[in-house]
């Protein structure tokens, strides 16, 4: 354009390449190749799923073809995976609100705690929920008991470590006030700090019993209760057709619980 | 004290506790209907303690865990962890396009309405259920089942969040690109992506922790990994076993986030934008509720 008036500044000079995205893609082709060959990895081979795909075509028949006279047969465990959800939502949350202050620097009591609960959080949340219901399965045995206990544990993990992120987060006027009042550890919890995380706490918890849901229609796959269990047994029995009555009653149930807690929280506003 | 000083300012009434203790009420019939009706025998809850420390004690006390399994048990973690690098890639490629016709500024109202529905739908349904129901009828059991439905479930979490960070992109680069000429493609290309990218990055990162323990599950039900051994093992009673496994499942899980963690933080703040927090990068709705102040008790 116009070069007469060059008295603009100078075109910066190009920062020097960087060398993190080279590795980076490297490393990613190479675990990922890695990952798909057959030599190394879990072997996926896009022509024989090709193939295949006309084999399971029978099976995916069948699974369009839902068997309703089953429904009424699943609702009892349906019901049962909702109370599971229900019981472990209230009592995960409240185990996870004490845990929540002594895992943020803020509230906690001493270093040692901190580190200590910091660790057992982390230690909670690496275990999936499934493999806590094949524990508590091995422990209590079948039935929704250990279901509802692997689901608490879950919850804990998630709400602790939300939580206390949260409260790491937090003005820390109010609490200063509380000190100089003369308030005692408990109390500077239960009125500087609780108040401002209290919002947060109650959406962490919808969050969690969403979670449940979708998490305790799974679980019962060990033995643990709820619909998972039904599931298993006829997936076993390769009965697709009724299979299928599952996964769309889940589907209804997980969309159903979303849109309501959606409602729900249109309502707190 | 103060009353006499300044009479004309009143002590603010109080507002309403009438709907939040409405909602308490609610919630508390709630549980007490379902802890009620529930199929729990109450008579075996104080046994709970005692069987867990019975499980415990022979999974890790009794005879110590069975080290001479430690390397299977690192074998199948490592397929687990495969089966999660592959769904999440899976995810990840497909998600990526899905993402920008979800996003209600690059494509259309409607179109961006019916994807975001789809990548609902595809949300909805958890792992399990899709390598129950889909893949292993087509891929038979194994692995490839389990990457399979961990990458279509991807693809639906990471769609979505690929639709939000791209809705909130300044608008500015976009308008600029255009401005030059650029085709379509193009002002997608240099105007929308290199904002968005180091964010969707962070998402893959993170979707991969959570694929992982996805992964490490899936194996119960036959489609691979580190969930297979586990669920025989303590279907035969094998607790030393079992406990081997665990070991197993937390302290990769754990190496695996702690490097993963360390690389999304890198990214997000060398590229200057907010600092990545847990699992709120996970729920943008999350994030959405916390920030609306919503539920205010």
């Amino acid at each position: 354009m116009s070069s007469a008036p060059s008295r603009t500044a100078a075109r910066p000079a190009k920062p020097r390449p960087s060398f993190a995205v080279p590795i980076g893609l490297i490393a990613f082709l190479a675990i990922s190749w890695a990952s798909l060959s057959e030599a190394f990895g879990i072997g996926l081979d896009l022509g024989a799923l090709a193939d295949s795909i006309t084999r399971g075509g029978g099976i995916l028949g069948e699974l369009l073809a839902p068997n309703w006279s089953f429904l009424p047969r699943t609702l009892p465990a349906m019901l049962e995976t909702f109370q599971m959800a229900v019981i472990a939502a209230v009592v995960g949350c409240g185990i996870a609100l004490p845990v929540a202050f002594l895992a943020s620097r803020i509230t906690a009591p001493n270093l040692p705690t901190f580190i200590a609960d910091r660790a057992l959080l982390s230690v909670i949340r690496a275990i999936p929920d499934i493999l806590y219901a094949l524990v508590f399965v091995a422990a209590v045995g079948i039935g929704p008991l250990a279901g509802i206990m692997a689901l608490v544990l879950f919850n804990v993990g998630v709400v602790a470590k939300l939580l206390s992120e949260t409260v790491d987060g937090i003005d820390t006027g109010p609490l200063e006030a509380g000190r100089a009042g003369g308030a005692n550890r408990t109390q500077t919890v239960r009125w500087a700090v609780l108040p401002q995380v209290l919002p947060n706490y109650v959406a962490y918890s919808l969050y969690t019993f969403e979670l449940n849901i979708r998490a305790s229609t799974v679980i019962g796959i060990t033995g643990a209760g709820g619909i998972g269990n039904q599931l298993f047994t006829q997936y076993r029995f390769f009965n697709w057709e009724n299979v299928s009555v599952i996964v769309v009653e889940l589907f209804v149930l997980v969309f159903l619980i979303e849109y309501v807690s959606i409602w729900l929280r249109r309502r707190l506003v | 004290m103060t009353e006499a000083r300044r009479p004309a300012t009143a002590r603010p009434e109080r507002p309403s506790r009438a709907k939040r203790n409405l909602a308490l009420i609610g919630v508390a019939l709630l549980v007490g209907w379902a802890a009620a009706t529930v199929d729990v025998d109450l008579g075996s809850i104080p046994q709970l303690p005692g069987g867990l420390g019975r499980v415990f004690y022979e999974m890790y006390l009794e005879a110590g865990p069975e080290w001479s399994y430690l390397v299977p048990a690192m074998e199948a973690m490592l397929e687990s962890l495969q089966i999660a690098w592959v769904g999440t890639v899976i995810g990840a490629v497909i998600s990526l396009p899905l993402g920008f016709f979800g996003a209600r500024n690059v494509s259309s109202g409607l179109a961006s309405n019916v994807m975001r529905q789809i990548l609902n739908g595809i949300r909805a349904f958890p792992e399990i259920v899709l390598a129950i129901a889909i893949f292993i009828p087509i891929a038979g059991l194994g692995p490839v089942a389990g990457a399979l439905a961990i990458g279509l479930h991807s693809v639906g979490t990471l769609g979505k969040l690929t639709a939000e960070v791209i809705e909130g992109i300044d608008p500015g680069p976009v308008d600029a690109a255009r401005a030059v000429g650029g085709r379509p493609l193009q002002v997608q290309r240099w105007g929308v992506l290199p904002q968005v990218l180091p964010e969707i990055i962070a998402f893959w990162l993170y979707r991969f922790e959570i694929n992982i323990r996805a992964a490490a599950v899936l194996g119960v039900v036959g489609a691979g990994g580190i969930g297979f051994v586990l669920s025989q093992a303590i279907s035969f009673g094998r607790f030393p076993r079992a406990g081997t496994i665990i070991l197993v499942v937390v302290v990769a899980t754990i190496a695996v986030d702690m490097l993963s963690g360390s690389i999304r933080q890198r990214i997000i703040s060398g590229a200057g934008a907010k600092r990545v927090r847990g699992d709120e990068m996970e729920q943008p709705e999350l994030v959405e509720r916390t920030a609306g102040g919503i539920a205010r008790p």
